[in-house]
Order: structure tokens, then C-alpha cells, then sequence
């Protein structure tokens, strides 16, 4: 899934300049197809996949924000809401529609499609709103406003009966597949990658080291700060499309300030910058409360503390928090990427940013 | 670049001064760190910028580059006006600085960092505030980013040119040896160096460098010196130096204003300068010659 750094100027071109942009969704097409197919009907790990998916796409789209550029966004999960809601809304609305021109399987695939990319939209529309004002002053303003920005969201949904108020929105069409997460997925890394290894990137770690450096020579700050923001709460809101799709309801409480935390987390523990630190630690946070809760199972401490998972989770989050601010502070990879930090006789990329 | 500055060019007949610097104050809280500046830059110019610690010499690089507002007077930059312009657009009107503390981008390597300045220049950037212009800028600047996540041929070549561009500057300073290298793990006086390749990959016109030799020995100091020179004659630029030995800045600056207290107390051709009784007082005042008048 990683794409190729950026320049490449001694090796002799595996593909052509004109092909590399879409070289690797062709290739990841098919993958992603093989997977599904082996995958089958398994509920249970269709459904873990997904969420798993899922806080992969939110971790790497914050981890632009918050690693990337350094600045500090604390309400990932309200544009999830935003997505999930829009997209939500649209699916219900056009669950009686068909595609004429499709067969009824193509067609409930282009149409969910659809209504993710008008959620992800949405999302960014409210990011580049959130963050033109927010991001032009320094500091602590953006952590502010974005946690503001989650509970508007949250106190808006509770109130608007198209929303479901606080009941939450059933009836969404089971739209989605581990292969369509997991397509998105791809997407956001490889943009993420990309973004990473371009000099818009560049502009952004830039910005991250110095600001006032930055600005001096001529960096447009506040422009690329809020762009990246735009980014990121486009995957945000796709994530949370693809969510609405995949759970039988969505209501407030899946969208809380708890879950922005949950993804900050990730973004952290993965090492602040770092793609490929981002998708570890959020596979790892995902499967956390699962091993918990069969570990608990398996000692037989009669399933109260297994069901009490999702309660003590928290909590354990803090601690690991705190044991890596002591332990590593830069987080697992710091920002580096999974193979600056292999052991040396594994092929290396190139060294740099990219 | 914008269409005012031609304008102004035009009015005024000779081409206006690349910096000029009218009158400018600047005050925190009570202390007047900035009084009545006046400069002007044209192109070939090497001037020196002198005065006891605290004299309000970076003071007056922040004004000039737009990272503080003056309180008084007026900012030009080729003829246009540039009060209330954010840094980035005064660096894009052609005025590029190098930091008394190094601000590098630490974690990048050294190419990056020049990469970084290159790529500035490449943006469409709104002068105007009409809304329309914004509008243009930020449609410019998105599909941009579109290029880079989809890799476009075009966006592979641009790539391509920056590192060449930013490949030569690191020669120009003799720093091709440290491409790869994180700016944090060069040595002091590569870090200075790198700044100014940085600051050149903004193409500017004018340079301001902020006590480019410190913490270099005599011998350093004089080489760069020749270097800021030649940099002068090779990129056309005009540029004005802040530091603190004397001599050096006298033998090398053709023009050199000297500040005290915010205030400029005298400026002239170097001969006349070194003579002038308030600058002297105000050396000895600080007891300056004893602190930093030695090879430092
Ligand atoms: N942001 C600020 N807020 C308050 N006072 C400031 C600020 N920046 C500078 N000053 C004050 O302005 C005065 C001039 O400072 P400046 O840094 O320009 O001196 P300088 O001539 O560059 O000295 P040096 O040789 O030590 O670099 C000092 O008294 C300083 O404390
Ligand atoms: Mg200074």
C-alpha cells in the first residue's frame, strides 16, 4: 500500500510517469475483491473488520491534522457525524431508488457510494468552516472550537427529527462491505502517502517545526493549515458513512467527545506524523476491548467484567497514555514510517519525509 | 507581480526602491523599540545595519518583513505599500530573511528545507483581498493539492524542478555534501548557510540577513562575507546585513545605518560612520568594545 517516493531518479520507472497516479488502485482492486470473496459470511469478522476500517480512516485523516501539521483537533468525531448523518439521511431517502441501467446490486453500490461521498462532503464543507477562522489564530484556539464543534453537532442531531433526535436512525441500508471499508481505506493511506511525500506535504511538516519560519518564507500557513483540515474531515466523514452503513443504528452517543479522544489516542500512541504508526495503533485499539473482553471470558470471571469492557476502556486508555509519555513520548514510530523503523537487513526506502 | 506595484513604477518614472522603509516606529507596551526608520534597498546595494544589543536591529527585520505591524510610518516593497501584509506575502513581493536565533525546519533535510522556499513561489497567491481573487487563489491552491494525491505527470515534473532548483542552491552554499541530512544535525555554521540557501529559494530580491556570522571565527566570518558578495552580484539582489563586528561591516558595506535605542543615530558611507561621536559614545556607552569589539 505504499506508494512509491517521491523522486525517483536513479531506478528506471516500473511504470510510467502518466500511470502512476492510478497504477495502485488498479492493483488494489482485485486485492480487495479476493478479500471480500474469502471473507464470505463471516458476521462477526466482517463486522470487527469494518470498525477496525473505519478507525483506521479516522486515525490517518487526523493524523494529517494533528501529526502532519501539528496542530491540535480534538472533535474528529463530530465531522464523522457529520458524514454518517448526510450520508445517513440521503440512503434512507433513496432506498426505494434504482438504477434502471444496473443490476439492483451495482446499483445499491453506485447509489451508496453516493451518498458517502455527498457525507464526506459535508464534512468538509463544516471542516473548511470550523477551521478558516480557527486556524488563523495560534495555539490552543483549534482545540477549542473543534471541541465545540462536536457537541453543536451532537446537541443539533438531538434535536432535528430527521436525525432521529436522540433515539438515533434506523433502517439505513446495510450498504456496506469489509471491501468498500477497506477500499477507502486504501484511498485515505494512499492520499495520506502522497500528500506526505509532495511538497504540499513538506509545507505542512514545515509548519509544524516553525511556523514563523514557514510564513517567512512564504508559506501561506493559514491556507495550507486549513486544507489540510479539509482533508481530513473528508475521510472523516466518509469514515463515518461507512459506519452509518454497517451498524443496524447510529445515534449521538456513537459520536461523542469520548470517541474523538479515542482517535486522538490512536494518532498519539502511533506516533504523532507517522501513517503507518496511525493504522498500528488504531488495528491495536480496536482489537484491545475484543481480546479483553475474551480474555475476561476465558478466566470466567462470569462475564460481568467482560461486559463492563466498553466501561473500563477508558480508563485504560489513560494509563497507556501515560505509561508511553513516560516510556516513548514521540509515540511508537515517532514520525517516522513503519520501514524507517524495521530492522536493518529489510529493504529500506529511501530516507527523507517522503 | 500585482498590478499596483507596476503602477507605481510606472508613476514615479525611475524604478522605486526594492525596500523602503519610511518613517517606521514601532512601540510594546511603552518602550519604543523602533523610531523614525528610514532605508531604502535598491538593487547591488550591500548595506550593513549596526548598533549596541537591544538597539532594535531584529526589531526592525520584523517590521520590514511583516512579522510585526508598525504602529508608525511606512513599508514599501517596489513602490507598494505593505503595512498590514501578512510575512508570507511580503516574502512573495521579493523580501527574504534569514533569523538571529536559526529557525530552520529541523527535522527536515536540508534539501527539504530549501524545497519547502522553492515550492512557496510556485502558488497562485491573492494580493488583492477582493473576494474574487480569494476565491481564484483557493481554487488554484486546491487543485493543486488534487495534482499531488493523484500523482499527475505534471505534478511529477514540478516536483522534479524543485529539487533541481533547490539542489543548486545547496551548491551555491557549499552544503551538496549535506542534502540528506536532517538541518537539525548540522554543524552551527552549516545552519546559518542553510538558512541563506532556504532564504534564496524564495527568489527574492532582497536578503536580509540577520547576524549571518555569529558564532563564527574571524577567519569564517570573512569568507562568508565574500560570500553574501558574491551572492549579490550572482542573484542581483540587494541586501542588507545586521552584525555586530565592526570591522567586518565595515570593510565590506558601502552604505551602513547604526541604531541605538530604536533610534538611528547616524548613517553614511562607512568612513563617515566610524568616525561620528554618537556612534562612538554609544559603543563605549554599552562598554561594547570591551564585550564584542575583539575577534568574537
Ligand atoms: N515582541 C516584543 N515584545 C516586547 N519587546 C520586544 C519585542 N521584540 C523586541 N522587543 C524589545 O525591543 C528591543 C530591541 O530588540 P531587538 O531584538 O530588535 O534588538 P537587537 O538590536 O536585535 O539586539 P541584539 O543585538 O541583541 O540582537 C529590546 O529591548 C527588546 O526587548
Ligand atoms: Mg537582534
Amino acid at each position: 500500500m505504499q506508494t512509491p517516493a517521491l523522486p525517483v531518479p536513479e531506478s528506471r520507472p516500473l511504470v510510467p510517469p502518466s500511470l502512476r497516479g492510478v497504477a495502485p488502485v488498479v492493483v488494489a482492486l482485485p486485492v480487495l475483491a479476493l478479500f471480500q470473496w474469502l471473507l464470505g459470511g463471516a458476521d462477526f469478522a466482517s463486522y470487527l473488520l469494518s470498525v477496525m476500517g473505519v478507525n483506521i480512516i479516522l486515525a490517518v485523516s487526523l493524523n494529517v491534522v494533528n501529526g502532519m501539521t501539528g496542530q491540535f483537533s480534538i472533535g474528529h468525531a463530530g465531522f464523522m457525524a457529520v458524514g454518517a448523518y448526510i450520508s445517513g439521511v440521503l440512503s434512507l431517502q433513496l432506498k426505494e431508488v434504482a438504477l434502471s441501467f444496473l443490476p439492483v446490486a451495482a446499483s445499491d453500490q453506485v447509489l451508496f457510494m453516493l451518498s458517502l461521498l455527498v457525507g464526506g462532503a459535508a464534512a468538509a464543507a463544516c471542516g473548511f468552516l470550523v477551521g478558516l477562522p480557527s486556524l488563523r489564530l495560534r495555539g490552543d484556539y483549534l482545540a477549542i472550537v473543534t471541541l465545540g464543534f462536536g457537541e453543536i453537532i451532537r446537541v443539533v442531531v438531538q434535536n432535528t427529527d430527521s436525525f432521529g433526535r436522540a433515539l438515533g436512525l434506523s433502517g439505513i441500508p446495510q450498504a456496506s462491505s469489509p471491501a468498500m471499508v477497506y477500499f477507502w481505506v486504501f484511498l485515505v493511506v494512499l492520499a495520506a502517502r502522497r500528500l506526505a511525500g509532495s511538497s504540499h506535504g513538506r509545507s505542512l511538516w514545515a509548519i509544524r517545526e516553525d511556523e514563523v519560519a514557514a510564513e517567512a518564507m512564504g508559506v501561506d500557513t493559514t491556507g495550507y493549515k486549513v486544507r489540510a483540515f479539509v482533508f481530513s474531515s473528508f475521510f472523516a466523514g466518509i469514515a463515518g458513512g461507512l459506519f452509518a452503513h454497517f451498524v443496524p443504528i447510529i445515534n449521538p452517543g456513537s459520536f461523542t467527545f469520548v470517541r474523538s479522544m479515542e482517535i486522538v489516542v490512536m494518532v498519539v500512541l502511533g506516533g504523532l506524523g507517522s501513517t503507518t504508526g496511525a493504522i498500528v495503533a488504531a488495528i491495536f485499539l480496536t482489537l484491545l476491548p475484543e481480546g479483553m473482553r475474551s480474555l475476561f471470558s476465558a478466566l470466567g470471571t462470569e462475564g460481568s467484567l467482560a461486559q463492563r469492557v466498553d466501561q473500563i476502556r477508558m480508563p485504560i486508555y489513560g494509563v497507556l497514555l501515560v505509561v508511553l509519555m513516560l516510556a516513548r513520548p514521540q509515540g511508537l514510530f515517532g514520525s517516522k514510517e513503519l520501514w524507517d523503523v524495521l530492522p536493518r537487513w529489510l529493504p529500506r526506502k529511501r530516507r527523507g519525509l517522503a | 507581480m500585482s498590478a499596483d506595484i507596476q503602477a507605481v513604477a510606472a508613476k514615479d518614472g525611475a524604478s522605486p526602491a526594492l525596500l523602503h522603509a519610511d518613517g517606521v516606529g514601532i512601540q510594546f507596551g511603552g518602550l519604543k523599540a523602533l523610531t523614525d526608520f528610514r532605508l531604502s534597498i535598491h538593487e547591488g546595494d550591500l548595506q550593513g545595519l549596526i548598533g549596541p544589543n537591544g538597539a532594535g536591529k531584529s526589531t526592525a527585520f520584523n517590521v520590514l518583513t511583516g512579522v510585526y505591524q508598525p504602529t508608525q510610518g511606512q513599508v514599501r516593497v517596489r513602490g507598494a505599500q505593505v503595512n498590514g501584509r501578512k510575512p508570507h506575502q511580503i516574502n512573495l513581493m521579493g523580501v527574504a530573511r534569514t533569523f538571529q536565533n536559526i529557525r530552520l525546519f529541523r527535522a527536515l533535510t536540508a534539501l527539504d528545507n530549501v524545497k519547502v522556499a522553492c515550492r512557496a513561489q510556485t502558488g497562485l497567491h491573492q494580493m488583492s483581498t477582493g473576494l474574487g481573487a480569494k476565491f481564484a487563489a483557493a481554487r488554484h491552491n486546491y487543485a493543486d493539492w488534487w495534482k499531488a494525491l493523484l500523482l499527475t505527470p505534471g505534478f511529477q515534473r514540478e516536483e522534479k524542478r524543485l529539487t533541481e532548483q533547490a539542489e543548486h542552491l545547496l551548491e551555491v552554499m557549499g552544503l551538496s555534501h549535506r542534502r540528506d541530512e536532517e538541518a537539525r544535525n548540522l554543524p552551527y555554521g552549516e545552519q546559518r548557510r542553510l538558512e541563506i540557501a532556504r532564504a534564496l529559494g524564495t527568489q527574492p530580491r532582497v536578503l536580509l540577513l540577520d547576524e549571518p556570522a555569529a558564532g563564527m571565527n574571524t577567519r569564517e566570518k570573512a569568507d562568508l562575507m565574500v560570500l553574501i558578495r558574491k551572492l549579490r552580484d550572482d542573484f542581483k539582489l540587494g541586501v542588507l546585513v545586521i552584525e555586530h563586528d565592526m570591522k567586518l561591516v565595515m570593510g565590506i558595506c558601502e552604505h551602513i545605518t547604526v541604531l541605538d535605542h530604536g533610534e538611528t543615530i547616524a548613517r553614511g558611507a562607512p568612513a563617515q560612520v566610524r568616525g561620528d561621536r554618537k556612534v562612538i559614545e554609544a559603543y563605549l556607552g554599552d562598554s561594547y568594545l570591551e564585550s564584542h569589539g575583539g575577534a568574537a
